[in-house]
């Protein structure tokens, strides 16, 4: 895709300079950031190439884009100038890169055969079928996470499963499901992405999966907004499992367990929210199971704060101060528990708490967690009772 | 040097560029006698403290075979000490053999020290001289290969010193060590039979040291007959080192005065002689022996006659039967100082004996020379070689130890292999070899004077001694002192000087920013330095020089720069920590860390630019001063279409510590193995790794320092987290997560598995 073209399918070439997207970006808020400055890019060469750092902080949370008057797709401008930026001036991606390569390799086409020693006893999964849980890239995060935050990432996919067992339905666990791709397309590499993409529809397909459920808000953005057009002759439906859980809710098949203890409030990923609009779910799993202890944070639903570091594609001194206003917020508003539906969302948070601890710094007194592992623990089959 | 005191406020900024000297201190009486220039105050009092290995490695700085001049050095240190003129000298020979016992029973030795220098030496005999070199040649990064024409290496040191003085396992550990720093032995191997003169300086070395000492007996006419009763002492001891300890049964006359004389009559009591007699002809004050030596001999019954010298074997039936000596008158001294001796005729008298063993002089074995050379670079019996430079007349081949000077003693071979070691680095790096240049004149020794304070009287204290017992004649005679004994023996030095030198101050300073350096080490006089310091020390110690507290009048000068090392972004810091956690060098200052505006800044003269922090940064915060190699410009990604190769070469992502012993291996790995040298195997982190394999490599050996051997402390482990890191996600995905192997050189609990081709993060 030419710039041109680029300009045109985000919308970018309607940009008629009013500056409300810097008055609104998170990231001029913490660091010198103009992100009007990178929606005018229009040459590709001088210009991408001046801008590259800026084309490359951008968090990419599209807050920008709910006051835009042109109603510019930011956050896809900027994915589409990534590819363009040349090698040198490329900045490597947080926690060396190991993720990103780990995906990398993924895109290789070698033969993946995942380890799924992590099933705990009791937990039922299937080989074939039509539900299947997209587990991405948890088991990777307790490698490097699991070590140095003490975060078990993991936990959210086992609490996922004993969910869905106890509504009696063993999701499909694919063996060779690869990383969905999404770092690698916003860190710029298609290639890569495409790759990953076409092996796991092939992947899911051959199951014979109709319905995917994600724990991400990542994963589920691609697979529903991304994966269309590269992966045309498989069309699944896509779901966060906030949205699943919902809609039994809804239908009468969940119901919440007993007291909940504390004020939670929720933090909206930028990929669930702004990005594929999903704001109610998640709320109605909490309304149901945190009662009347669910309370919103100032900046929430569309307008919620971005977690400061998307994708593992950035990481740096804005990323932590985002996260430390957030977590202000948070305890701004009353909460001793920020739920987030992401699990990237959860790894950074965790790990600027973690500072408390580590280095006896004063971080606001909220727990983060994710909202899978919340609700599996809290909801329960209305009709047969206790399934397990 | 006397500087003025408006330098020390330069203090601070010469800091920022350099180290600084607090004092300078002439070497103690004990440090200026020692032959090999062990700092023999510094040790002391390194003792004097309980600090025995600290001691040890200030032995080992200068002397490669502490267990060994600890047990027979002839210790012209004790004869310089001063304390000799209030009471007794301090026991210097037995504290070092106390220390170096001690490392026998616990510890591990020293860690390897690799070679990286192009030029390799090979040395001609594993004596003490030889030995010395290579290990001086070996920790100045050069390979040195040593060939030696008996089975072991060790020299007069295992053939000719027996058990019950120098038992074997204490020369095999020290011999260990030196092994470990990297020199290589070809035993069995005589230069001028299994390989010849020539082949050495054809075959790829570029320079060459003799030390064959000097092997062989000289002889005495005492008849015209056959006899086998009158034998050389020195083989008579290789025999009986080799093993062959027949019992001898008669009467054993020893002929000399020298230590092999009194070595052969002590073995010989050792060997149930019946009666064992040492025949000198000179005086008991003459006697090359140390003093210490005869009266151990006298003590276990040898009988020492002076003044007499054998003129004929007296044979009877084929046998002998004794010897018919002269009494000797001394006369004017002659060229080596001692009054010559001189034979009074009409003063026959028999000394009866079934073996009389030679010890009257040894000479080199020079006929592994090639003919046309041998000529030009013999003198006497022995190799001729210029004083100054230790070079013979052949360009590049130089010679030291007993084979240039004739028999000496362990530490003056010892010496020579030093002086023979810098000489060779000289030419080797300057192709230097004038002795003009390097002709240095000796500095007057400074006088040293009691303490104005007398120390109070406190008596020498002795090692304990062991008489032979039958059954373990051969056991040690004399005992180590114990760690009681140590201490208090140690306590009565007098510390000469200003300062012990024992250099705790810079290791006790776990930053090191303090340094002590001590002549050969870029000065003339010890010279104690503040090399590193953050400027609040800095500005500390200012104040402690304006009071006069550092300096004792003199003054102190810059020398080295020390670079700025990493950098950080200071936008991508967030401010964490981790690299304040991993650097051991406090180089990374972190002034408010309960602020979490805070960022992390580095000091510039304090980083050593190991690189650690960088692979602990998670956010790439911190650049290395010169880039690394990314696995992109090793293994460049051609068309992503194009499936990628999964047959790629093998890669070797080594630190640099160990290119010089890794470089040449690489071929072992496989036809087109590629090398990524880092500063630490600590540098690397997981990404690199996987990245490494996702661009085809089919192997990727991760290889560092043995654990506890990292200059910079934890790089191997640091390494080893991340590859175990980058293996659990390739087993996770069903990958190949052996292809990722981790090579950390030996140690006892992990053997080397480079060359086994398995192996594994921890
Ligand atoms: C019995 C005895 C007792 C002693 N006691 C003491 C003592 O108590 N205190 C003290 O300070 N000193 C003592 N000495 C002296 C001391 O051992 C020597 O001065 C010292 O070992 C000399 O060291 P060097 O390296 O020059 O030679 P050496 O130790 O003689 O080593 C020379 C080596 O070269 C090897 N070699 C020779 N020719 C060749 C060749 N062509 N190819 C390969 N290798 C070859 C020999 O096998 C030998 O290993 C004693 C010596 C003897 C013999
Ligand atoms: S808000 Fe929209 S139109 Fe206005 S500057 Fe930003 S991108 Fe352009
Ligand atoms: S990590 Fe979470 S909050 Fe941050 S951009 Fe991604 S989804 Fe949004
Ligand atoms: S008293 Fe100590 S420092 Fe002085 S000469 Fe003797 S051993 Fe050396
Ligand atoms: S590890 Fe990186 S981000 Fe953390 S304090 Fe150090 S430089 Fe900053
Ligand atoms: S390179 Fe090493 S010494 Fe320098 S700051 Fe980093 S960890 Fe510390």
């Amino acid at each position: 895709m030419t710039l041109a073209e680029l300009r045109r399918t985000s919308a970018a070439n309607l940009c008629v300079e009013c500056g409300k997207c810097s008055t609104l970006c998170p990231l001029a808020a913490v660091a010198d950031y103009s992100a009007s400055r990178v929606a005018a890019i229009r040459d590709p060469e001088a210009e991408l190439l001046r801008q590259a750092g800026a084309v490359q902080r951008c968090l990419t949370c599209a807050l920008c884009e709910i006051r835009c008057p042109q109603g510019v797709r930011f956050s896809d401008f900027v994915r589409g100038l990534r590819p363009d930026i040349p090698a040198e001036l490329r900045h490597p991606c947080p926690h060396g890169e190991a993720l990103q390569a780990a995906a990398r390799l993924m895109a290789r086409g070698d033969e993946i055969d995942r380890d799924l020693s992590w099933l705990d006893d009791g937990l039922r999964v299937a080989d074939e079928g039509e539900l299947a849980l997209f587990v991405g890239c948890l088991p990777l995060f307790d490698v490097i996470f699991e070590e140095e935050l003490g975060l078990r990432s993991l936990d959210i996919a086992r609490a996922a499963i004993r969910l869905l067992n106890r509504l009696d339905i063993e999701p499909v666990l694919v063996h060779d499901e690869r990383c969905c791709g999404h770092d690698l397309l916003w860190s710029g590499d298609r290639e890569g992405f495409e790759a990953l993409a076409a092996a796991n529809a092939q992947a899911f397909q051959t199951k014979g999966v109709q319905r995917i459920l994600t724990t991400c808000a990542e994963c589920c953005r691609t697979w529903r907004l991304d994966y269309p057009g590269v992966t045309d002759g498989y069309r699944p439906q896509v779901q966060h499992l906030a949205e699943f859980v919902a809609e039994k809710l809804d239908a009468g098949e969940l119901e919440a367990t007993g007291e909940s203890d504390g004020t939670v409030t929720y933090h909206d990923p930028c990929r669930l929210g702004r990005q594929l609009e999903i704001f109610e779910a998640p709320r109605r799993l909490l309304r149901e199971t945190a009662d009347e202890r669910f309370v919103e944070m100032e900046h929430s639903g569309a307008d919620a704060l971005c977690c400061g570091s998307p994708g593992f594609v950035r990481c740096d001194a804005a990323s932590r101060a985002l996260q430390v206003e957030r977590l202000g917020g948070a305890a701004a508003a009353g909460a001793d528990r920020m739920l987030t539906a992401c699990p990237k969302c959860l790894i950074h948070f965790t790990c600027t708490q973690s500072e408390d601890r580590r280095l006896g710094r004063q971080m606001p007194p909220v727990e983060v967690e994710d909202l899978t592992v919340f609700a599996a623990d809290r909801l329960t089959p209305r009709i047969q009772g206790e399934a397990q | 040097m006397t500087v003025a005191w408006e330098n020390a406020s330069l203090l601070a900024r010469s800091l920022q560029s350099g180290p600084l000297t607090l004092h300078a201190v002439p070497p103690a009486p004990c440090t200026q006698a020692c032959p090999a220039g062990i700092n023999v105050k510094a040790y002391v009092s390194l003792i004097a403290e309980g600090r025995f290995s600290e001691a040890l490695e200030v032995v080992r700085e200068r002397c490669p075979l502490p267990g060994i001049c600890g047990r027979i050095c002839h210790h012209p240190c004790e004869t310089a000490c001063l304390r000799g003129d209030l009471d007794e000298p301090i026991a210097i020979r037995a504290l070092k053999r106390f220390i170096a016992d001690v490392e026998l029973d616990i510890a591990d030795p020293p860690a390897a020290i690799l070679p990286e220098r192009p030029e390799s030496v090979a040395v001609v005999g594993a004596g003490p001289a030889g030995i010395t070199a290579a290990y001086d040649l070996a920790r100045a990064g050069y390979p040195v290969t040593v060939f030696e024409s008996e089975p072991e290496p060790g020299g007069m040191l295992r053939y000719g010193i027996a058990d019950y003085r120098l038992p074997t396992d204490v020369l095999d550990h020290e011999i260990e060590v030196i092994r470990r720093a990297g020199v290589q032995f070809r035993t069995d191997c005589r230069i001028g039979r299994e390989m010849t003169l020539t082949e050495l300086l054809e075959g790829g070395y570029s320079a060459v040291l003799l030390t064959v000492g000097a092997q062989f007996g000289r002889g005495l006419r005492l008849t015209d007959e056959e006899c086998p009763e009158i034998q050389d002492a020195l083989s008579f001891l290789r025999r009986v080192n080799r093993g062959e300890r027949e019992p001898l049964g008669g009467r054993v006359v020893v002929i000399g005065g020298g230590s092999t004389a009194v070595e052969a009559a002590r073995t010989a009591l050792r060997l149930f002689a019946r009666s064992v007699e040492i025949v000198y002809r000179r005086h008991w004050k003459e006697m090359p022996a140390s003093a210490e030596e005869v009266e151990m001999a006298r003590q276990e019954g040898v009988n020492v006659r002076y003044l007499r010298s054998p003129v004929r074997a007296e044979i009877e039936n084929g046998r002998l039967r004794g010897l018919t000596c002269l009494d000797v008158a001394l006369g004017e001294p002659d060229a080596s100082g001692r009054r010559r001796p001189i034979p009074i005729p009409g003063t026959e008298s028999l000394i009866e004996a079934d073996l009389v063993l030679l010890a009257v002089g040894q000479e080199a074995d020079l006929s592994f020379l090639p003919d046309d050379t041998r000529e030009r670079l013999e003198r006497r019996d022995r190799l001729s070689a210029e004083p100054a430079t230790l070079m013979t007349k052949l360009h590049g081949v130089f010679a030291a130890g007993d084979v240039v000077t004739g028999p000496a003693t362990v530490i003056d071979a010892i010496a020579a292999g030093h002086r023979a070691a810098q000489s060779i680095v000289r030419f080797l790096t300057t192709g230097d070899s004038d002795p003009d240049q390097q002709a240095r004149a000796p500095e007057p020794p400074t006088e040293y004077g009691l303490p104005d304070t007398p120390a109070e009287h406190a008596e020498r204290m002795a090692p304990p001694i062991e008489r032979p017992v039958a059954g373990r004649e051969f056991t040690e005679t004399e005992l180590a002192f114990s760690p009681e004994l140590a201490l208090t023996e140690a306590q009565r030095c007098l510390r000469c000087g200003p300062c012990s030198e024992c250099r705790i101050c810079a290791s006790s300073c776990g930053r090191r920013h303090i340094w002590l350096r001590l002549p050969g080490e870029g000065t003339d006089e010890p010279v104690l330095q503040l090399i590193r310091a953050p400027s609040s020390t800095a500005l500390a110690l200012e104040s402690e020089v304006a009071a006069g507290h550092l300096l004792d009048g003199e003054g102190f000068r810059s020398i080295e720069l020390i670079p700025a090392r990493v950098r950080m972004v200071e936008e991508l810091c967030r401010g964490c920590a981790r690299c304040v956690e991993v650097c051991g060098f406090d180089a990374i200052l972190f002034v408010h860390p309960g602020d979490p505006e805070s960022k992390v800044q580095v000091d510039p003269a304090l980083c050593r630019g190991c690189n650690l922090c960088l692979a602990a940064c998670p956010t790439d915060a911190v650049l290395p001063d010169l880039p690394t190699t990314s696995p992109a410009e090793l293994l460049p990604r051609g068309d992503r279409e194009a499936a990628t190769p999964k047959e790629g070469p093998t890669v070797l992502v080594a630190c640099r510590q160990r290119a010089a012993e890794l470089g040449p291996r690489l071929e072992q790995l496989g036809g087109e193995a590629v090398p990524l040298w880092l500063r630490c195997a600590g540098e690397v982190d997981a990404g690199t790794l996987l990245d490494l394999y996702e661009r085809g490599a089919q192997r990727i050996v991760l290889a560092g320092c043995a654990t506890d051997h990292c200059r910079y402390g934890r790089g191997t482990r640091l390494a080893a987290v991340q590859a175990a890191r980058a293996q659990t996600i390739l087993r996770l995905l069903g990958a190949d997560h052996e292809r990722i192997v981790t090579d950390w050189p030996p140690t006892e609990e992990q053997p080397v598995t480079l060359a086994a081709g398995t192996g594994g993060a921890a």
